[in-house]
């Protein structure tokens, strides 16, 4: 427990003084400051353009740091042999990972949080233009961001089990990358290779597209923006689901991941 | 898991290899048998250096030794704890060969990192911290990022943070690498005082006259395969067949002369009745860089 | 051994996790499926060169959501679909890519019959013509609806001659002719959805033309009937059974919506089904 705190400190103060970081934060920030300019496209629904905007954002920041920092944090320890003088240490490689990981999930939550005030305002002040019929619904708007960013940290518990398998970061930068586009489709293909308009199809294909339906992850699940942007009531029973799902699956992940690193050799 | 660990009492050694071998599959799929076979049992309170060319295994068993690779055959302990258990390092300061520390922290921070890493409480760690930054001549750097550190500091950022938690084993690889004169003096001075209080320090060198000043024990490895293993005393100073005298004749001048065992205490009374001063009788061994030399040389022939 | 036990367990409840999320995902609410999509100059301005496969995407999406619609009423349940999404989502896609042919089919089979929006998809067709001016057939579904829907026969005139002008086809004079002739006729759209199916690729939306057609079909047999009927024997009937009874039509015609068809008090041919009323009954007469 004691190396996975300390693994845990090391590993956000670096993320803290990560240039790359402070820029992609900034660049999140301006597109923030700009949705209510964007929002004016729109005469009808200038909140509600004005949420997506900002749901859109801050989802793109959180991928980019999912990626960037759940496939880089390992992968730079072993490409730099910091892993020789860390993990010389009494620290368990699982804890190490657990720690890494963790430093990843707290950035990916305080960033969404932070950006999420930040989209209030934002949302706030593109609404006073043109005031909407409706106004924000506050918790589903929290819900949605909430969803989003346990979405990432699932993704990020992909890019950390891929940089313990692998050498190279190509695997855990588009290995990630993939499995976020696979996962945010998955749904939707299942739902059409199992309805009546795909009865062509052969019940291999059927049987694969399944196959991998269970296997990947369902992001599908995790996107509440349409009840955030219209206002429209969350199912308590779905948003159980999804936190369970959440939990087991990024626990799935990194059992896998602890078990591949134990076994990996740093010569 | 396996609790046996725990009842391995009365081990004979602090650090304990039997059979250790070693056989890595490079890129190609050729294989490398970087270790054969390696057997060394290291006391307490020993200084013990491990002496060989470049590639001989020292660092894969050093590696093997803390936990960054798996031997292929064999067993090694610390402390009487099999080295694939994290917890045999808890009494263990660790200097990696060519060492790398996260460059985004000062020194200050990455020893409070390896300290807390240790369960050394925060008071405690800043106290030692300002020891060890002390003891290597570091305090300057102190609050320093080590991404601006030059090698050498590096290398004795590395020693500090092998001593802060005041360990009882200690395993350096390659300890006075990118070090001027000023800091292999420090390195071999600090070796001597741990060697006082007691510690064990187990490190890998390929230069002779490291090893010849400061340690005990000396094991030899070439390709691989331990050579030799032999206390330094007896290697400088047990084959000794011929000794040098220094004799001040009446005149002030010096002569140095080298004599067989046989012909010694004839020539001590012939310098008495020269009313010469006989002011040194040196033993005249064959010195570790011969030995070692020999070792090397009859391996590759 | 523990280790191995705690995977099974998360593996387990992984299972025991993932199927009823993939029914509660199943039955989500259709509009929250289809999403809300931004106005499309924004997206224009942030697709990067990409609005191409954005709009493609796009409208895929959304007939991937109509067939979910469609397939439930071929099941005879009746759902409302999320039309001002729908709508919004195909013009956006129209702006980024105005050349994509998709987009105005989906529109015309979609959007006129059940949903009554002529007007809209006209509109939408307009702004295809601009780009595809090679293509005969958006100033033929703008003149159809124009003539069906809206009873604009002026319009319906203007597009069927753009349409004979750039297809240099006499068909669709002929056609035009055929419209005015049977104009406000159950007869001109049954033409019009022949020529539809005819064309119709996707399995689907074939089916959804021929449904709208049953229905045509099955309205018309029954107003004859009771044109027949009242001829021979003087007097409206007042049960649609007569007509089976009188051996005037072998059997009652099924409703594809799955209604009933009854008579009203003003001897109309009236049905228990929503959409059956919306296509045959009153057709609509735009917004
Ligand atoms: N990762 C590796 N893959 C293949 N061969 C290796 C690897 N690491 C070391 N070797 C080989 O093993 C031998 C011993 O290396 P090493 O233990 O590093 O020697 P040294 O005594 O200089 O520390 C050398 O021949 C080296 O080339
Ligand atoms: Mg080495």
């Amino acid at each position: 427990m004691n190396g996975f705190w300390v693994v845990l400190i090391a590993a956000l103060r670096g993320f803290l003084r990560d240039r790359v970081l402070h820029a992609l934060l900034g660049f999140a920030l301006l597109l923030l400051v700009l949705a209510p300019v964007f929002s004016l496209f729109s005469m009808r629904q200038v909140q509600e353009l004005s949420t997506t905007v900002a749901l859109s954002a801050i989802s793109l920041t959180l991928l980019v740091l999912a990626v960037m920092l759940g496939g880089f944090s390992v992968w730079r320890d072993v490409e730099r042999r910091y892993t020789a003088s860390v993990l010389g240490l009494p620290i368990p490689r699982s804890s190490y990972l657990l720690g890494k990981f963790a430093a990843v999930a707290v950035v990916l939550m305080s960033t969404s949080i932070f950006l999420g005030f930040v989209s209030l305002v934002s949302v706030h002040i593109a609404a006073s233009f043109y005031p909407p019929d409706r106004s924000l619904d506050l918790m589903n708007f929290m819900a949605a961001i909430a969803a989003c960013s346990l979405k990432y940290i699932l993704l990020s518990a992909f890019a950390l089990l891929f940089s313990s398998l692998s050498t190279s970061f190509f695997l855990p930068v588009f290995g990630s990358l993939a499995v976020y586009l696979a996962g945010g489709a998955t749904q939707e293909v299942v739902e059409y290779v199992t309805g009546p308009s795909a009865q062509s199809l052969s019940n291999s294909l059927i049987t694969t597209v399944k196959g991998l339906y269970y296997l990947l992850p369902n992001f599908a699940a995790f996107d509440l923006s349409f009840q955030a942007i219209y206002g429209i009531p969350l199912s308590v029973e779905g948003l159980l689901l999804t936190f369970g799902y959440f939990l087991v699956y990024t626990s799935l992940l990194l059992l896998l991941a602890c078990y591949c690193l134990a076994r990996r050799e740093f010569p | 898991m396996t609790s046996d660990s725990n009842c391995a009492v009365e081990s004979s050694g602090l650090i304990e290899i039997t059979g250790l071998s070693k056989t890595y599959r490079s890129k190609k799929l050729a294989l490398v048998e970087a270790l054969k076979n390696l057997d060394l049992l290291i006391g307490k309170g020993e200084v013990f250096g491990f002496l060989g060319p470049n590639g001989a295994g020292k660092s894969t068993t050093i590696k093997i030794l803390t936990g960054q690779i798996r031997q292929t055959a064999g067993s090694a302990q610390l402390a009487g704890q099999t080295v694939s258990d994290y917890r045999c390092r808890r009494d263990l300061g660790y200097l990696p060969e060519n060492p790398v520390f996260y460059d985004y922290l000062t020194a200050t921070e990455y020893l409070a990192f390896v300290g807390r890493a240790f369960g050394m409480s925060d008071s405690v760690i800043r106290q030692r911290a300002g020891e060890v930054l002390g003891l290597l001549d570091l305090q300057h750097a102190a609050k320093r990022p080590m991404r601006g550190f030059s090698k050498g500091m590096v290398q004795r950022l590395g020693l500090a943070q092998t001593l802060i938690h005041d360990p009882q084993v200690f395993i350096f690889d390659e300890p006075m690498s990118g070090l001027d004169p000023v800091g292999r003096a420090l390195v071999k001075q600090l070796i001597k005082d741990l060697k006082r209080q007691g510690k064990t320090v187990f490190f890998s060198t390929h230069i002779t006259a490291d090893v010849e000043e400061i340690c005990d024990r000396v094991g030899v490895i070439v390709q691989g395969q331990l050579r030799a293993v032999d206390k330094v005393s007896d290697i400088v100073i047990g084959d000794t067949d011929n000794y040098r005298l220094h004799v001040r004749h009446g005149d002030g001048s010096v002569i140095e002369e080298i004599v067989s065992r046989n012909m010694l205490k004839q020539k001590v009374v012939n310098a008495w009745a020269d009313q010469g001063a006989l002011e040194k009788v040196v033993p005249v061994g064959r010195n570790l860089e011969d030995y070692f030399l020999d070792i090397v040389n009859n391996v590759n022939k | 051994m523990k280790k191995l036990l705690a995977l099974l367990f998360m593996v387990g409840l992984y299972v025991a996790l993932v199927v009823p999320l993939g029914d509660h995902l199943r039955e989500r609410p259709l509009n929250v499926k289809l999403g809300y999509t931004p106005d499309a100059r924004l997206l224009k301005l942030v697709a990067g060169g990409q609005q191409t496969i954005l709009a493609e995407s796009m409208t895929l999406k959304v007939i991937f959501y109509f067939g979910t619609v469609i397939e439930h009423w071929i099941q005879q349940e009746f759902v409302q679909p999320e039309y001002f999404n729908m709508f919004k989502t195909i013009e956006a896609a129209a702006i980024l890519d105005p050349y994509n042919m998709d987009t105005y089919y989906f529109a015309q089979a979609a959007f006129t019959w059940e949903l009554g929006r002529a007007k809209d998809v006209n509109r939408l067709l307009e702004h295809g013509m601009k780009y595809r001016d090679w293509d005969e057939s958006l100033p033929f579904y703008a003149g159809f609806n124009s003539a069906y829907f809206l009873q604009d026969y002026d319009s319906a005139a203007k597009y069927m001659q753009k349409a004979a002008e750039v297809s240099g086809n006499s068909m669709y004079t002929n056609l035009a002719a055929r419209f005015f002739y049977e104009a406000g006729d159950s007869r001109m759209g049954v033409a019009f959805l022949e020529t539809m199916i005819r064309q119709a690729k996707n399995p689907q939306v074939k089916r959804l033309y021929e449904m709208r057609r049953d229905v045509l079909l099955a309205v018309q047999t029954l107003e004859t009937g009771v044109a027949d009927f009242a001829e021979r024997f003087g007097k409206q009937p007042t049960e649609l059974e007569q007509l089976v009874v009188r051996g005037l039509i072998a059997e009652l015609p099924l409703d594809p919506y799955g209604g009933q068809f009854f008579l009203d008090d003003k001897g109309r041919v009236r049905t228990t089904s929503k959409f059956t009323e919306k296509l045959a009954v009153e057709p609509d007469k735009g917004e």
